[in-house]
């Protein structure tokens, strides 16, 4: 009863605040009133009886106040109030509100734009149920595979899910590239054949239609097939008849079963899938690692458990067929994590120089609202003799500094969304589909909540900062000083250790920028060994269904290279397994030398693997260091020759002469044919996260076809001009096909680092803000302060005192501030340099120039801060500046 | 009285709860009949008088009406509410073993 009495009361107030109010004046000028009558009955003049009656009550405001403190639904009531004052103190100062607002807007623009790229890439690359149970599972023979060869066989996979008792369930999958021919053309396809069990185990069914049943793994039952949405929209118009009819990928016929939702992409970039069906010899294969494993841990199981529980399993399976598994270990990676080994850090270092932005901008608020509060000192001296105690101030000033973040936060969240679409379409389409989540790269409700509360936090923050500055105000003292008033020695202290803070920010940030956009000019020359000017590359790959055998596919490569060729301008035309800055690492295989049998079977040499025709490396520059290259005699099974790269002669063959002796690709007791090494080229960096060039060897075409290669040719000019041409020649030798990927490596060159790029825009934009922060801090500080000495300055000048020594005194105190930051800010830049250095490849730590040159730079904003102000100050009549207030 | 402390606070509260328990009052007679009953020792300043009621109000412990005053002016009178009865009583009792508990110390001292 007494709550509700409690309650109905509170709200009264709240919404009824005129009639409360009203009622207490009443109230109050009763009691003065009923005191004069009082007085007057005792006898005293009507005059006396008020000043008397009123002298007994004192300051009825300060009741007033208190009476409505008491009544207030505390915290609400207030800030709806303070909140609408604050409204007004900012319209009435918009230089000092636009300031603010923009630079707290940058500071959080910057996080909200970096954060939606976290959010989306990091955090929520797939939409799957349980992601955080999905795991990828692949094993490794004991050499360093590359980042791609995350595979495991067939049979060991089956085992893995039956053999322990971590995993839920488990499918396969492989890529695979179609030729869908539809309505009149042909259009080669990325996708992938699956395990019926696929779309469960990712808990994601087709939006329309069905999945695979376990009947279609079977070979000769499995030409069905389920699109994405993206090609089902493109390609048949998003036509749900589809269903149900045949369609023909690779000169086969499939039944169209499903269409999978929006968005869906699994494994990246595929747009189709088909069952995958294996034989029983393929299902029973441990000799080679030819799927991809993706599980589901069971409920409670952490990947850590599910590691060991491989690791124990793999040494059984090494037991028992020791034959092909030994040596062999298996891992489990978090799905969500697996993409990103390489590109975590790369956000993490934004996330980081984002954070450092918007810590430099709040200093530089910070500083900006403590200049702002000297000149309103004696307003809050006002407010505080009208009753307005400390918790009341104190609301007063967060509710602006709140209202202030708000607005700023409201100001980020807007260009973000331009912004962020900027960031999401820099970059290709043709990189960024391989990468989950990128378009859901978006200010969604997630970012906008972050960056609210971001705002909100910093609102707060800011206010209980003002507060603290502020501290206890000096009534009367306040309020009879004439001046603008002057500030305590330590809270003087307080804004220069803000500037030195600036300083410090800058800094780090300014050498963080230098880094890394030195380090993307440097990952933009990694590609060294080849030349990508004048190449335009195609990729290709030929259906099985027509194109059964070695014999079949050589003919076709050899006819295309050869009309190929005929076109005018080509200078080479040629083929390779795999180009460089593909971002696709090359196949690796382990190898054994003629004569040089490895002490353990851990020791046997490994080196990334191609294929190439003879004019690949005259395509691309690659030179040609000793020996030759292959040739049109290479062909048939006797004679295999190789050619190795540098780094393979270097290593294997040191001081010795590579060329003429043999190697076999596998362990020693392989059944591969010798190759006969006759000739050594140069080294390729192949991708840029590879720190160096890595051993390779490259086999003759002839000798060795494969049905996917990747065409270059190399021309006079205009690479993209022989895209048509290039088309039409494959058009005419099989109506079924379609290149891919037909773009000049040129672009591929750019496009393949394009992430790096972005970041290094960023970090620039990073950069250029903090330096433009911390002069207008320092330029703030340093020239209020001057401002401040303006009369100080006039009396010394009065008394004779040199210009020039005055000017030094200045400029002395702005080089001591910037010196301070800089002493503390030197030693972190450097260690931010090493650790970026040690997570960016490219990067160089102790790049003293980088460091030095900013350094200055600093110095010289302090320089040019200090000066004019203090020119401004000395050249006032010393007259004037006595009088200055 | 300016700035009362706790137990001043406590103590004006019971005061006031103790004068309008007889019957309804405005503001001005609870500070007059308080200085009068103590004679003249207890002189409540309007300054805490009226935040305490309107506090006492707020905690519903009293409740308030407008009514007419004896010069015939509209005035706000304060009364007990049920719960402000046995506030008191409690309160009250809660005074009497204090005092008394510091009475016999400072006797024995």
């Amino acid at each position: 009863m007494r709550r509700v009495r409690s309650i109905s009361n509170w709200l009264r107030s709240l919404f009824r605040r005129s009639t409360v109010d009203q009622e207490l004046r009443a109230e109050l000028s009763f009691h003065i009133e009923r005191q004069i009558e009082e007085n007057l009955a005792a006898g005293m003049t009507e005059r006396e009886a008020r000043r008397a009656a009123r002298r007994e009550f004192g300051g009825v405001e300060q009741v007033k106040e208190e009476c409505r403190d008491t009544r207030r639904v505390s915290f609400l009531d207030a800030l709806l109030e303070d909140l609408r004052y604050g409204a007004r103190m900012l319209r009435k100062n918009p230089g000092f509100t636009a300031m603010a607002v923009l630079t707290l807007a940058l500071g959080i623009g910057a996080n909200t734009a970096i954060f939606s790229m976290v959010n989306a890439l990091l955090l929520h690359p797939y939409d799957f149920h349980g992601l955080d149970s999905l795991v990828r599972i692949w094993e490794t023979r004991g050499m360093e595979e590359g980042y791609d060869a995350r595979w495991a066989a067939p049979a060991d996979a089956a085992d893995f899910l039956s053999g322990t008792d971590v995993f839920e369930s488990l499918t396969t999958y492989r890529d695979q590239s179609f030729n869908l021919a539809a309505r009149g053309s042909v259009e080669s396809v990325l996708g992938s054949s699956v395990s019926a069990s696929f779309f469960d185990v990712l808990g994601k069914g087709p939006a329309l239609g069905r999945g695979f049943a376990h009947n279609e793994e079977q070979p000769g039952f499995e030409r069905v097939v389920i699109l994405g949405h993206g090609l089902w929209q493109r390609r048949f118009g998003g036509d749900p008849g589809l269903l149900g009819r045949t369609i023909q990928l690779s000169g086969r016929s499939y039944t169209v079963v499903g269409i999978m939702p929006e968005k869906f992409s699994y494994p990246v970039p595929s747009e189709l899938w088909v069952p995958l069906a294996l034989t029983s010899a393929e299902k029973e294969d441990r000799t080679q690692l030819t799927t991809m494993a993706l599980a589901r841990l069971k409920p409670g199981v952490t990947p850590a458990k599910a590691n060991a529980a491989l690791a124990s399993y793999s040494l059984r399976l090494a037991q028992e067929y020791p034959k092909t598994n030994r040596g062999r270990s298996a891992t489990a990676l978090p799905l969500q994590k697996e993409l990103y080994l390489y590109t975590l850090p790369l956000f993490l270092l934004l996330q980081v120089a984002a954070v450092f932005v918007l810590l430099l901008a709040s200093a530089n608020l910070l500083n900006l609202m403590f200049t702002r509060m000297i000149g309103r000192q004696k307003e809050i001296a006002m407010r505080a003799t009208l009753g307005a105690g400390p918790r009341r101030l104190a609301q007063l000033f967060i509710s602006e500094t709140l209202l202030l973040s708000l607005l700023a936060g409201i100001a980020a969240v807007s260009v973000s969304f331009w912004s962020v679409r900027l960031l999401r379409t820099s970059i290709s389409v043709e990189w960024t589909k391989w990468v989950p989540g990128w378009d859901g790269i978006q200010v969604n409700t997630a970012v906008m909540a972050t960056t609210i509360l971001l705002a909100v936090a910093l609102g707060f923050m800011f206010g209980l900062a003002t507060v603290l500055y502020t501290g206890k105000v000096n009534l009367s003292k306040t309020l009879k000083e004439s001046g603008a008033g002057s500030l305590m020695p330590g809270r003087r202290r307080l804004r220069s250790s803000l500037v030195v803070a600036q300083v410090v920010f800058a800094l780090v940030l300014l050498v963080s920028a230098g880094l890394a956009i030195e380090g993307f000019v440097r990952l933009a020359a990694v590609y060294e060994g080849f030349e990508p000017g004048s190449v335009l590359k195609a990729e290709l790959s030929l259906p099985e269904s027509s194109y059964s055998d070695a014999t079949k596919i050589t003919a076709f490569y050899q006819q295309l290279l050869h009309s190929a060729a005929a076109l005018p301008g080509v200078k080479q035309a040629a083929l390779s397994t795999n180009l460089p800055a593909s971002n696709v690492d090359n196949e690796m295989t382990l190898f054994t030398i003629e004569g040089r049998p490895p002490a353990k079977p851990n020791e046997t040499p490994s080196a990334d693997l191609l294929t190439a025709s003879p004019d690949y490396f005259p395509a691309l520059r690659i030179p040609l260091m000793a020996g030759r290259l292959f040739s049109d005699s290479d062909s048939g099974s006797v004679d295999r020759v190789a050619v190795i790269s540098r780094s393979t002669a270097d290593r294997f063959w040191p001081g010795e002469e590579a060329i003429g002796k043999r190697i076999k690709l596998g362990a020693p007791d392989s059944n591969d044919p010798w190759l006969k090494i006759v000739g050594i080229v140069g080294d390729i960096r192949q991708n840029w996260w590879n720190p160096s060039a890595r051993p390779a060897i490259y086999r003759a075409f002839s000798q060795s076809p494969r049905d996917a290669m990747t065409m270059v040719l190399r021309v006079d000019r205009n690479p993209a001009s022989y895209a048509a041409p290039l088309r039409d020649a494959v058009r005419q030798m099989d109506a079924g096909l379609a290149l891919a990927g037909i773009n000049t490596l040129e672009t591929e060159v750019v496009d393949s680092i394009g992430i790096i790029r972005i970041l290094g825009i960023l970090m620039a934009v990073f950069g250029l803000v903090a330096w433009l922060l911390s002069s207008v801090g320092v330029y703030g500080v340093l020239s209020e302060s001057v401002a401040q000495r303006t009369r100080e300055l006039g009396i010394r000048l009065a008394l004779g005192a040199d210009p020039r020594d005055l000017m030094k005194l200045v400029l002395g105190q702005a080089l001591k501030l910037t010196g301070i930051g800089l002493a503390i800010a030197v030693p972190i830049s450097f260690v931010v340099g090493r650790v970026m250095a040690s997570i960016i490849f490219g990067v160089v730590s102790a790049d003293l120039t980088v460091l030095v040159g900013f350094t200055l730079l600093l110095i010289a904003v302090a320089l040019v801060a200090g000066y004019f102000p203090a020119r401004r100050a000395l050249r006032i009549d010393p007259m004037i500046a006595l009088r200055y207030e | 009285m300016t700035k009362p402390t706790d137990l001043v606070q406590g103590t004006l509260d019971l005061l006031i709860l103790k004068t309008i328990a007889l019957e309804p009052m405005h503001g001005w007679a609870i500070a007059q009949r308080i200085r009068r009953v103590s004679n003249n020792v207890l002189q409540v300043n309007q300054g805490a008088l009226y935040p305490a009621l309107h506090r006492l109000e707020q905690q519903a412990w009293i409740q308030s009406k407008w009514g007419a005053s004896e010069n015939n002016r509209r005035a706000k009178y304060y009364s007990l509410t049920k719960a402000g009865q046995k506030y008191l009583q409690a309160e009250e009792s809660n005074w009497e073993r204090l005092s008394s508990a510091i009475g016999l110390v400072l006797k024995a001292v």
